[in-house]
């Protein structure tokens, strides 16, 4: 039972980090930027290339390496996805909603396919390993290296969260989200906060991927598609905008995943999830933690 | 499933107008006259997108070499031998897209289909305009359970493959085997046959999801059985890491992948030392057929690059397309379905050709190969 809730946190973690970039972009533009499942996978790419070119690590520097690695990455997906608003987004900020939407599924096809024509269709594999013996906790087979992964996930969303509720930065994110229009009338910069605002969602986003390849191994072109649309559910779940409820619904993914295969098999694990998140939207469509919204007019 | 509704609609949409721009050449404007005088032209349909994509070259490539071949000896009754591909992204709607693309380019004979899944739906679009099928990959039951007259598979069956998954399994002692699956229908396909096979040997079948990362929840799953021998009818991405997932588990049994699984790419994914001792059912590969290496040779001097998997089957397809024809006399459907069907002999890299009443292969040729050193050797040819 432990080992189960213990793979549901570690998987579930990778779901919020991800979560969070849908989430706050989506809180503050109303956008749902389906590019941002493959900013995860091109964070990943980017970390390959970083360690590539780095040549051989010794076994005792891995983690040092994969840290400087890690932030590296984060530093050129968070500008990668600054980039990405500016051209593809920004100037559709005016249009129809469903025009941006289609812009977002456009752009997760450019760089999707985009990376496969640069990097080519096989798997790569990472040089470096997070791999390590296991102890048991509470019955629970646990890794020094998938505590390091968590601690991780922990320390950037604390942080992102740290940075939202007390900073003046996070404020005008919060006052934009509010009321874009009354908000540049205040003085804030709309369009430098939601470039930052991108910038930090990718980043953490790019900070997954690079987590991810380490772990796992593998990486691909397509490797963001299924966690983008994970993450955008465990976005919804906790309740879309809101930070503390995305981390929450991630998590909640995991867990559900999690038992799902244990109680109804592999085959069902998907329809036990997504079943009991319909059943759950149904009761509260605003999600865990999101506020109830009347409709601005 | 691959539920990607919105996404393969867009990528239809992307690869219908990359074929159309790029369709303008020889057979542009072919009209009935000019096809009895021009090319013989022979269609594949193998992944070029998608998740499978590394496939799609090995056997293209090898196709073309065959043709190069035939066509340096004069081609067929006196006419050249062309090769058009087309993506079918292993996918059921890519690839329905292009075997109709195919089939309006005029294709005398399919020689493609690798992802068993992608290939089923393009059985009746080939079958309605009459063309044959040598299917060189794709080796679903399925495909052949439907008894059509134009379908061929030169690849060993799931039945074929499960067939010998049990008796290596037999042969190791393995007691409670534990096969997974990733709920595509060839994989599911010789789950269940080599389960029904095994009987009470079998203690559960777990399915994944493919293209994930994380499965450790179906890895904890398949420990609760206690299991001796772990047996994965997927594809390598995911056979990698489930190998690797379920060794730093702690699970010290012996595990077997597929054909789907046997890639040099298998043992990078799961890390050499983890996957060595794993065991694989496959059909021969250029690597263990003996007598190969000239072709090897011949391949890597064309391309640049090893050979892989299904290049030899490929390859055959192509041979075996020219040989009906020109038995056939001509390109004529029925006719060279009737060429296929009364072939006896033909020498094939998995030994002389003889179709069973259901268009399969008398003999599967299934071996089983270990990893040595992280790469798949023979272990033992089962025979």
């Amino acid at each position: 039972m432990t080992q189960l809730v213990w793979n549901g946190l570690f998987v579930g973690s990778f779901y919020a980090l991800v979560a969070l970039g849908y989430s706050m972009v989506y809180g503050i533009i109303k956008l749902l930027n389906f590019a941002h499942g493959d900013l995860y996978m091109l964070g990943a790419f980017v970390g390959f290339a970083i360690l590539g070119a780095a040549g051989g690590v010794s076994p005792a520097m891995t983690l040092p390496v994969l840290l400087a690695v890690l932030v590296a990455t984060m530093a050129g997906t968070g500008l990668a996805g600054v980039a990405l608003e500016r051209i593809a987004y920004r100037p559709l900020r005016h249009a129809p909603r469903l025009s941006l939407l289609i812009t977002a599924v456009g752009a997760s096809f450019a760089l999707e396919y985009g990376m496969r024509a640069g990097a080519g269709a096989d798997p790569r594999v990472y040089p470096v390993r997070l791999d390590g013996a296991s102890f048991e906790v509470l019955g629970a087979r646990v890794t020094l290296q998938q505590l390091v992964l968590i601690g991780l996930a922990v320390v950037l969303m604390a942080g992102l969260n740290l940075l939202v509720t007390r900073t003046r930065e996070g404020r005008a994110m919060r006052a934009i989200a509010l009321d874009p229009r009354t908000s540049r009338l205040m003085g804030i910069d709309v369009d430098a906060v939601i470039s930052r605002t991108f910038f930090i969602g990718s980043a953490l986003a790019g900070a997954a991927g690079v987590m991810a390849g380490a772990y796992y191994g593998k990486i691909d072109f397509l490797m963001g598609f299924l966690i983008g649309l994970k993450a955008f559910t465990a976005a919804v779940i906790g309740g879309i905008g809101n930070i503390p409820g995305t981390m929450l619904g991630g998590l909640l993914l995991g867990l559900l995943e999690s038992f799902g295969t244990f109680w109804l098999g592999g085959e069902w694990r998907d329809v036990f999830a997504f079943g009991v998140l319909i059943l759950f939207l149904t009761v509260r469509p605003t999600g865990l933690l999101g506020e109830r919204v009347v409709e601005r007019v | 499933m691959r539920a990607i509704p919105l996404k393969s609609i867009a990528a239809l949409a992307a690869i219908s107008l990359l074929t159309a721009g790029c369709g303008q050449g020889l057979l542009g404007g072919a009209s009935d006259s000019d096809k009895q005088a021009g090319p013989i032209v022979l269609g594949m349909l193998i992944p070029q997108s998608g998740s499978e994509a590394a496939i799609g070259p090995y056997m293209s490539n090898a196709a073309q070499l065959a043709i190069d071949e035939i066509n340096a000896k004069g081609g067929v009754l006196g006419r050249k031998l062309e090769l058009k591909t087309a993506d079918d992204a292993c996918d059921a709607q890519s690839a329905s897209a292009g075997a109709n693309k195919l089939v309006t380019e005029g294709v005398a004979v399919s020689v493609g289909g690798y992802c068993s899944g992608a290939t089923l739906p393009t059985l009746p679009i080939f079958g309605k305009a009459g063309i044959p099928m040598i299917i060189p990959a794709a080796n679903s039951q399925e495909l052949v359970d439907q008894k059509l007259k134009h379908v061929f598979l030169i690849n060993g069956t799931g039945s074929q493959q499960a067939a010998a998954a049990q008796k290596w399994i037999a042969k190791q002692g393995g007691t409670r085997a534990v096969l997974m699956h990733d709920n595509t229908s060839y994989s599911k396909d010789i789950a269940l046959r080599t389960k029904e096979l095994l009987g009470a040997q079998a203690v559960a079948v777990e399915a994944v999801t493919p293209k994930e990362s994380d499965y450790s929840a179906n890895v904890t799953n398949v420990l609760s059985h206690k299991p001796d021998f772990v047996y994965w009818t997927g594809y390598f991405q995911e056979g990698g890491l489930i190998i690797r997932q379920l060794r730093q588990a702690g699970y010290k049994g012996s595990i077997m992948v597929g054909d789907g699984s046997v890639s040099p790419k298998l043992a990078e994914i799961a890390g050499a030392s983890t996957a060595e001792g794993v065991y694989a059912t496959m059909t021969q590969t250029p690597d263990t057929i003996q007598g190969a290496s000239g072709w090897i040779d011949a391949y890597k001097k064309k391309f640049g690059s090893e050979p892989g998997p299904y290049s030899n089957q490929s390859y055959d397809a192509v041979r075996l397309a020219a040989e009906a024809i020109t038995k056939a006399g001509g390109t004529d459907g029925a006719k060279v379905i009737s060429a296929l069907e009364a072939m006896d002999g033909f020498q094939m890299f998995s030994g002389p050709l003889k179709f069973t009443p259901e268009h399969t292969l008398a003999s599967g040729g299934f071996q089983i190969l270990v990893v040595k050193d992280g790469a798949f050797a023979l272990q033992d040819p089962l025979t």
